[in-house]
């Protein structure tokens, strides 16, 4: 106990020192003001800015880098709330609940609790971190392949209960999104799968490019078919911040939020991805109306947002003790670390502890300016929401064009958009709602190479699932959810149909 | 009538074009065929910003990725031949690509004009910590003896660590199975977790797990230890000397380059890999910076060809072979 | 899926067949699609899956849940076909095509597309993209189209010096060597903007109500 406050006392002796604070308020920033332009995800985000923080010392470029992270996190939120649009596949579940919070004129509601969870979640994870960072890093080694297959397993059946409408169509997309998920070249075998002979599908489609069309574009095409409500979502403006009542209402969520994401976000193969998801599913299965989900609940923004938070943060773990980076995200900061001359590993902790500790405090101060940035920001976001939409769908349009080609330079990835948010669009139109569809791709991709990676070490034998404790532990929860899913709607199904129609 | 209206400026544009003489005038994009952030763009990063003080211009770093780095690579091949597009191309994209991918739309040895060497990451040969073999000797003994019950991880079919792990096996004459990863983040995972064997990779992805004691190495592809880690011995010490292999990475131009743009790139980067900063940042990340004799486009020409013929006939067979 | 113009026109919704009919078909016809896709691919066996096994299972299954949904909807019946609108798809995917291919060069076989970049790109697909909507005004449009373009330039070219394209190739080669690249992405941000603006203010002169509308968007881009 003394070692962590004498370590964190170091750490924030470097992290609070003049010039360090200046730079990890204008990371926050930057990453703020770049991540809200819809199009522009965390990761297109942190590549773009990477560069600038090449000027300077170590330890000033990596909190610099932290602030951005956490900025360009926080910014793909406000997006996904305010236009429906993810950056990335752990906002998804974002769009369910804020969207429609912003729709009913809440939207300053939901910017601000999803501030506030994510503080709360943000400074909860960076303690965890600084200390029990290395020993929950013999977790993450317990989970092998097969583990994270039944893990991914799990988090499919998570989507089933994200869908709010029928089961049968959720299931239908998530299957749609592992299809989506095998386009491009094998990774065992280096074949082509369905790129039909074109170059640019031999990577397979990028998350960015399918998030894009299937919210982006597919929701300006929606909103140009019934001018009626968004010129309600328009009218109303509403509170700007969340009163001590929708506080109330979200502090379980955003405990129950932090401690999934917190937990998931150790797993170094990805598992942040799933705190969101899980989080969402944990509240709608826990509410005493579960029909609110979908309709503007404020737990269905403290929860994500919350374990969204944690896992962004407890992410860092597998990144600092072990040098794997869990994500994209992380790849990323690892190559900035290199770029800095610091190869991250467990050598960091021991050989440069002012850089390891300051990092860490750095998390917490940047979650602070988080808030300091944003609350104030909420006001102007919210009036964004003023502009007349002929205005703003094109701007949104522009935005994700620049935003996606910046990603890779590739015009087709732009072509690529067009055509999935016409898909998308036919998608709504039949009732179907795109999100299963998106946690099928992201989850797809994974699940075959664990599934893949599981069988081929186990030399074929799919038993393998069930003899390790942990991954048979994983499917019984997938199917126990599944089971609890599927039960009342085949029973309800028939009541459903009248009131739906 | 467009394209009459495009050539007729076009040729105006030209004439301006030829009024002025002195490369370069503008900044020049240098196309990274992988995603910021990675060895092949951090070192292009590295050699970039010397680069850029010695021609006067700002040397603009591209990341153009997809299909194993050849997108990047093809689309710069195509760029008109002015020295304002350049590129950094490595083993991958101007060794293994042509074995790996049969649309290639360039020929390694024949489509560009090579500028010169930047920057090599040597190939370590790493194991699982609880692997019983005491040095390399035995430890080839042992991956020939335990045939398909051995695990390879390798980070995808032509990635630096799938193209010197199949030469390793076949130099060796040993057909473990291979465990594909997306990515050397998560093979190492497992390698440190014992659920893989063993694999090969550039020394700046496992020097860290090396010297926290999480893996085991066996031994460096190089002709000379590495300073980054002194402990282990090179191929040649451990007795398997044939195995001399590292990732390089190199700057490349399209073919049909002005002669004396053509000379002042090859001297901008010459001076950037003897930029003591530079060089102390790659040497850092545990990479080699070429030798007198290795640098220049010459001796890089030479290198393509070698490299184009030694992966392959190796790749090939490795490709066929495994369903 | 399946093609929007092919579903009804727009208009009043069609009650005797069920969304879940045609959606059901839809997705019978999306996996029989994905089988026959990736029919060439070899399955492998369990211990070694091959690149087709698991996209095969999956497309089958997404037929199965098509057919499932399908009877279903037959059976029990459900809500209508909803109208599809006609305007909104055509125009915005035309405007996105149109910012994919000016902004770089990009073949097409034979031909290939001038590289324009941002300069020309960005206004494409604002002015193009807004006649999505009816209440289109060309004016306001261009207004917005300059001033975005402006802020995009100053922020993604100046600022974070991002290698995005933003003049025609060209107009780059010509001034080569007379303009530093940096002074003529000032000029061209400091021309749109005055244009931007000196319009808005032609704009607010005639008619208040729109005016305020871009000043608020300009002052957020």
């Amino acid at each position: 106990m003394p070692d962590l406050l004498s370590n964190l006392g170091l750490g924030f002796a470097v992290a609070l020192s003049l010039q360090n604070v200046m730079l990890c308020f204008l990371g926050c920033l930057v990453g703020t003001l770049i991540g809200v332009l819809p199009g522009v995800g965390p990761i297109a985000t942190i590549a773009m800015l990477l560069p600038i923080t090449f000027g300077l010392d170590p330890v000033g470029a990596l909190i610099m880098l932290a602030g951005i992270y956490y900025g360009a996190q926080y910014g793909g939120s406000t997006t996904a709330i305010l236009v429906n649009i993810p950056g990335e596949a752990t906002s998804v579940v974002t769009t369910l609940d804020g969207h429609q919070m912003a729709r009913q004129g809440r939207a300053g509601i939901a910017l601000g609790t999803a501030a506030i969870a994510s503080f709360f979640a943000g400074t909860v994870a960076t303690l965890l971190i600084a200390a029990l960072g290395a020993p929950l890093t013999r977790l993450a080694l317990i989970f092998g392949p097969a583990e994270y297959f039944a893990l991914m397993v799990m988090g499919l059946a998570f989507a089933v209960v994200l869908a709010h409408g029928s089961v049968l169509k959720a299931v239908a997309m998530i299957l749609v999104g592992v299809l989506f998920a095998c386009i491009g070249t094998d990774l065992e075998t280096g074949e082509e799968r369905m790129t039909f002979g074109f170059t640019f599908l031999t990577d397979g489609v990028d998350f960015s490019v399918l998030a894009m069309g299937l919210f982006g574009v597919a929701e300006i095409l929606r909103n140009l078919d019934n001018t009626e409500t968004r010129e309600i979502a328009r009218a109303r403006i509403g509170r700007l911040l969340p009163g001590l009542a929708d506080l109330r209402q979200a502090t379980p969520a955003t405990l129950r939020g932090t401690a999934i994401g917190a937990l998931l976000g150790i797993l170094p193969g990805n598992g942040a991805v799933l705190g969101p998801f899980a989080a969402y599913t944990v509240e709608k299965r826990i509410a005493r109306d579960p029909s609110r989900f979908g309709r503007g609940a404020i737990e269905g923004v403290a929860g994500p947002e919350s374990a969204n938070n944690a896992g962004a943060q407890t992410a860092f773990i597998p990144l600092l003790t072990l040098g794997i980076p869990p994500n994209a995200v992380m790849a990323l900061m690892v190559g900035a670390m290199t770029i800095h001359g610091i190869v991250p590993g467990p050598g960091v902790m021991t050989k440069s502890p002012e850089l390891f500790w300051g990092m860490i405090a750095s998390m917490w101060v940047g979650n602070l300016m988080l808030l300091v940035i944003n609350l104030p920001l909420v006001g102007v976001w919210v009036r964004l929401l003023k502009v007349p939409y002929r205005l703003m769908f094109p701007a949104i349009l522009m935005f994700c064009s620049i935003g996606i080609y910046s990603i890779n330079s590739l015009p087709t990835d732009v072509m690529l958009i067009a055509a999935f948010g016409v898909f998308g669009y036919v998608l709504i139109k039949f009732g179907f709602e795109p999100a299963p569809l998106l946690l099928g791709f992201v989850l797809g991709k994974l699940m075959e190479e664990y599934l893949r990676r599981a069988l081929t070490l186990s030399r074929g034998d799919a038993m393998v699932f069930l003899e390790r404790p942990v991954s048979a532990v994983l499917f019984l929860v997938a199917f126990t959810i599944l089971a609890l899913a599927l039960l009342p709607s085949l029973r309800k199904s028939r009541d459903e149909v009248f009131t739906e129609a | 009538m467009r394209t009459a209206l495009a050539i007729s400026l076009l040729s105006v544009l030209a004439a301006f074009g030829a009024a002025a003489d002195t490369y370069p005038q503008r900044p020049i994009t240098m196309v990274v065929p992988f995603a910021a952030g990675g060895p092949t763009d951090v070192i292009a990063r590295i050699v970039a910003e010397p680069m850029s003080r010695v021609l006067g211009q700002q040397v603009v770093i591209e990341n153009v990725t997809g299909a194993g780095g050849t997108t990047g690579i093809t689309r710069a091949s195509q760029a008109s031949p002015d020295g304002y597009t350049i590129m950094m191309g490595h083993m991958g994209t101007h060794g293994a690509a042509p074995a790996l991918f049969k649309g290639l739309k360039y020929d390694p040895a024949k489509s560009f004009d090579p500028i010169g060497l930047a920057a090599g990451t040597p190939i370590v040969i790493v194991a699982k910590k609880g692997m019983a073999a005491p040095d390399l000797k035995s430890f080839v003994e042992a991956v020939k003896a335990g045939g398909a019950s051995i695990n390879q991880a390798h980070a995808g079919v032509g990635s630096v660590s799938h193209s010197t792990g199949v030469l390793f096996d076949s130099l060796i004459g040993a057909k473990p199975t291979l465990v594909v990863y997306r990515g050397t983040g998560p093979a190492l995972n497992d390698l440190m977790a014992g659920q893989v064997d063993f694999m090969t990779d550039q020394i700046v992805n496992v020097a860290p797990q090396i010297s926290g004691g999480t893996i085991k190495a066996y031994a460096i592809a190089t002709p000379e230890r590495s300073p980054s880690l002194p402990d282990v011995p090179t191929t040649k010490e451990a007795g398997l000397p044939d195995y001399q292999v590292s990732a390089w990475n190199a700057v490349f131009a399209p073919k049909g380059l002005p002669a004396d743009v053509r000379a002042k790139l090859v001297a901008a980067l010459d001076t950037a890999i003897k930029d003591p900063n530079a060089r102390k940042r790659i040497l850092d990340l545990g990479g080699t910076v070429p030798k007198d004799a290795e640098a220049g486009p010459d001796a890089l020409q030479k290198l393509v060809e070698s490299e184009v013929a030694r992966w392959t006939p190796v790749l090939r067979s490795a490709v066929e072979a495994n369903p | 899926m399946s093609d929007p113009s092919g579903g009804a026109g727009p208009g009043n919704a069609v009650s005797w067949v069920s969304q879940n009919v045609v959606a059901g078909l839809g997705l019978i016809l999306l996996g029989v699609f994905g089988v026959w896709a990736t029919g060439d691919l070899p399955r492998g066996t369990l211990g070694a899956m091959g690149p087709g096994m698991l996209p095969h299972w999956v497309a089958v299954c997404v037929a199965v849940c098509g057919f499932a949904l399908a009877v279903t909807g037959f059976v029990r019946g459900g809500e209508g076909l909803q109208s599809f609108g006609l305007r909104g798809p055509v125009v915005v995917v035309l405007a996105i095509l149109a910012f994919a291919v000016t902004i770089r060069p990009v073949s097409f076989g034979p031909v290939t597309t001038p590289g324009l970049g941002l300069i020309v790109a960005g206004p494409l697909a604002v002015i193009l993209g807004g006649y999505a909507s009816p209440e289109a005004r060309f004016r306001e449009l261009l207004i917005l189209a300059l001033l975005l373009t402006a802020g995009c330039m100053l922020l993604f070219g100046d600022l974070l010096n991002l290698p995005i394209p933003i003049f025609p190739t060209a107009l780059i080669e010509a001034a080569s060597g007379k303009i530093p690249s940096r002074v003529m992405l000032r000029l061209a941000v400091g021309a749109l903007a005055l244009i931007g603006l000196g319009l808005l203010l032609l704009q607010r002169r005639s008619s208040r109500r729109a005016g305020t509308d871009v000043a608020r968007h300009s002052m957020t881009a």
